[in-house]
């Protein structure tokens, strides 16, 4: 039997595969998928999900001043915070129990979508002996209005536990805001 | 087939027939037939390989036709199709038209959203919402997917997901980024970050406003890009080239220090809190600039031209800093590459939240001096792709009949009874009481009624085509316009296309479609 035949087919068929697949994998790649079905190249290569020299966070927002305040017996002191020129605070009150008052958002008020008033609470010295604050987070409270209240976000927040006998005066300040 | 393909037959194998006779004499049929199959199979192969390159290189008959060198992507956040019109009547008159309505290709974006951990549209356990909020819009167009009303970058299920602008830097393009609200905001944030939650804007990380314990199970640590502060990861991502905005308070001086590192040239200065100028601007160069001009959203156009003498009427317009991008962006690359930029006027949407149709209006056309500076630059370029769209409407904007009341001002809504014609039976039946109601609507709420803080009445305004002692607010003007709500709506959203690819949004788009259409026109996907 002449194999030659045999050969020179099988290298066809073979060359002719290679084709195909060639064919396969090149043109693929230059066809235009269809709105919605578009395919991402080294997807997660492009988004940066990791930031060396970042120092991840530890607990919850500090204001810097509450370290520095020295607050006279029965007073409660505004403390600089990186908002201060988009709010108001109304009303601030310290009984001995609590830090109240309300915090006004003066400018972009369509909805109040993350509020934190910090509390620091001092002794007779004036020396901070703790912190407390309160948390305003769009989503856990109803929605059946539309933007923050006219009168401003009230708060209220407890001296905690264990302060309360030497708790004489506070200072309160906003470090998390987020309004639209 | 066997003896058909190794045994041919003259007379009887078709392949053979008509090989003259003298080629299949005695003494070489062999050599012969070896000689015709090696010129067969080398022209199969040849002809199938030739093929596979014709076919791998030839343009695709959609997108890749006209792939553009430079795309602009321009949003009206919550500009609606009445938002458009308004504008035109009030600045052009109603036989004009806004630059932006100038644009060759009109069509429609539907916007609708899906809540947390739906799957995507087709999928198992979709779970639409119909009236989608900025981060859930941005991160449609931006990667592709739908997302829940809150996540930027992430998908419903909390997975991250790519943006247009990380692709098209990852390929080489230059890239830009401005906007009108803080850059941390959800329009500009959606290309340039991933997080579970939009309040996680920063400076500082907190746990109510960065975690999602419903999408995440557990609280995430705080590591993770999804809870890291927006903040901190535009000053550390390089994703955009040029960032112009407001929002100089989410940033700290570490971020300061981290966008140094990286390049960018700084105009005011982030640690002293110093918002960037309009002469700051003008003076910018280089590759990477990153300029914010108010600590938080920058100023409304009528309150500076209101307040002319105040800080803030030195912070630039839309439009200027859409003109310093492009130049910025335009500069010679080495790589050939284009850029892409992103242009976000956001107090169309603020503004309309709060039913303020003055000054709607006011920052409707200043996006539109955006839109025709871009459109000025790819006219003269030649390459560039400009989309102009919205993420959504806001406030149920509507233009009614001058000398009419609205629903809202009404002592009840519009009868609907059919006397005597049982096949129009109406279902509610109403009697009458459709009558403008004095203690709902004590008169225009620009005008006569604007002391009343309750007032549902509408707003006027003169236009062109008003005499020229017709003034704003008065029963005269012929331009007035409600608003159904203060919140945002579920209506489709226009979409105005110029340059290579502008055919595709003819007609009706979902908004998760523009990511597709970008991203072919920039190569960037596959």
């Amino acid at each position: 039997m002449n194999r030659k035949p045999w050969i020179l087919l099988m290298a066809a068929l073979a060359a002719a595969s290679l084709a195909v697949l060639a064919s396969a994998g090149l043109g693929g790649r230059a066809s235009a998928p269809a709105p919605g079905a578009g395919s991402v190249p080294q997807a997660s290569a492009a988004a940066k999900t990791t930031f060396p020299g970042l120092v991840s966070a530890e607990g919850e927002p500090d204001l810097a001043g509450l370290r520095t305040a020295r607050p006279a017996p029965g007073q409660i002191l505004e403390i600089q915070g990186p908002f201060d020129d988009r709010i108001l605070f109304q009303d601030l009150a310290f009984d001995g129990q609590a830090a109240t008052g309300a915090v006004r958002v003066t400018s972009d008020v369509s909805d109040l979508l993350e509020l934190q008033v910090l509390a620091g609470f001092y002794d007779d010295r004036g020396n901070l002996l703790g912190t407390a604050r309160f948390v305003h987070h769009l989503g856990t409270e109803g929605h059946a209005h539309s933007g923050p209240s006219e009168e401003g976000e009230e708060f209220s927040i407890p001296v905690p536990a264990g302060l309360a006998p030497h708790a004489v005066s506070a200072a309160v300040g906003v470090p998390v805001l987020v309004n639209e | 087939m066997a003896d058909f393909y190794f045994r041919p037959r003259l007379g009887k194998d078709p392949l053979m027939r008509y090989v003259p006779a003298a080629l299949m004499s005695d003494g070489t049929p062999r050599k012969i037939r070896g000689i015709v199959w090696i010129v067969l199979g080398a022209v199969l192969a040849i002809s199938l390989v030739a093929y596979a390159v014709f076919t791998a290189t030839r343009p695709a008959p959609a997108a890749l036709q006209s792939p553009a060198k430079n795309v602009i992507y321009l949003l009206g956040d919550g500009m609606g199709r009445s938002h458009v019109t308004a504008a035109r009547e009030r600045y052009y008159g109603a036989e004009g038209r806004l630059v932006m309505e100038s644009l060759p290709s009109h069509g429609s974006v539907s916007t609708y959203s899906v809540e947390k951990n739906s799957g995507q549209p087709g999928q198992a356990g979709f779970v639409p919402e119909l009236v989608t909020a900025s981060p859930a819009a941005a991160t449609a167009f931006a990667s592709g997917v739908k997302t829940y009303n809150t996540a930027i970058g992430v998908d419903a299920k909390g997975v991250v997901v790519p943006t247009i602008m990380e692709l098209a830097k990852q390929a080489g393009y230059r890239t830009g980024n401005v906007s009108t609200a803080e850059v941390t905001d959800a329009t500009p944030a959606g290309q340039m970050s991933h997080v579970l939650a939009r309040g996680c804007q920063g400076p500082d990380y907190s746990a109510d406003a960065c975690q999602d314990t419903d999408v995440t199970g557990d609280k995430l640590p705080t590591s993770d890009v999804r809870v890291t502060p927006i903040a901190d990861q535009i000053a550390r991502n390089g994703t955009a080239d040029v960032i112009f905005g407001g929002g100089m308070a989410r940033f700290d001086a570490k971020d300061e220090s981290a966008l140094k590192e990286q390049g960018y040239s700084i105009l005011g200065s982030v640690s002293s809190r110093i918002p960037a100028t309009r002469a700051d601007l003008n003076g910018a160069s280089g590759e990477k600039v990153f300029g914010l001009f108010n600590t938080g959203n920058l100023t409304l156009e009528k309150a500076k031209k209101d307040n002319p003498d105040k800080p803030q009427a030195e912070e630039p317009s839309l439009q200027e800093m859409t003109q310093k991008a492009i130049e910025l962006l335009n500069q010679d690359q080495s790589n050939g590459k284009g850029f892409y930029l992103q242009v976000e006027g956001a107090l169309i949407d603020k503004r309309s939240h709060d039913n303020d149709a003055a000054q709607t209006l006011d920052e409707v056309k200043a996006f539109d001096d955006a839109v025709a500076a871009a459109l000025d630059f790819a006219k003269r370029d030649g390459n560039t792709l400009v989309i102009v769209t919205a993420d959504h409407e806001t406030g149920g904007f509507n233009i009614i009949e001058k000398g009419s009341f609205t629903n809202a001002e009404a002592a009840g809504p519009p009868p609907n009874v059919d006397f005597g014609n049982s096949a129009n039976s109406s279902t509610p039946t109403r009697n009458g009481g459709n009558f403008k109601d004095e203690e709902r609507s004590t008169g225009i709420i620009n005008g006569e009624g604007s002391e009343d803080p309750k007032n549902f009445g509408p707003a006027t305004f003169r236009t062109p085509n008003d005499p020229s002692d017709v003034k704003d607010g008065s029963k005269e003007a012929s331009l007035w316009l409600s608003y159904a709500s203060g919140n945002h709506t579920g209506a489709d959203v226009p979409i105005y296309a110029y340059g290579p690819g502008a055919e595709q949004l003819q007609g009706s788009v979902d908004n998760t479609d523009l990511f597709d259409i970008v991203g072919q026109a920039l190569r960037v996907l596959r």
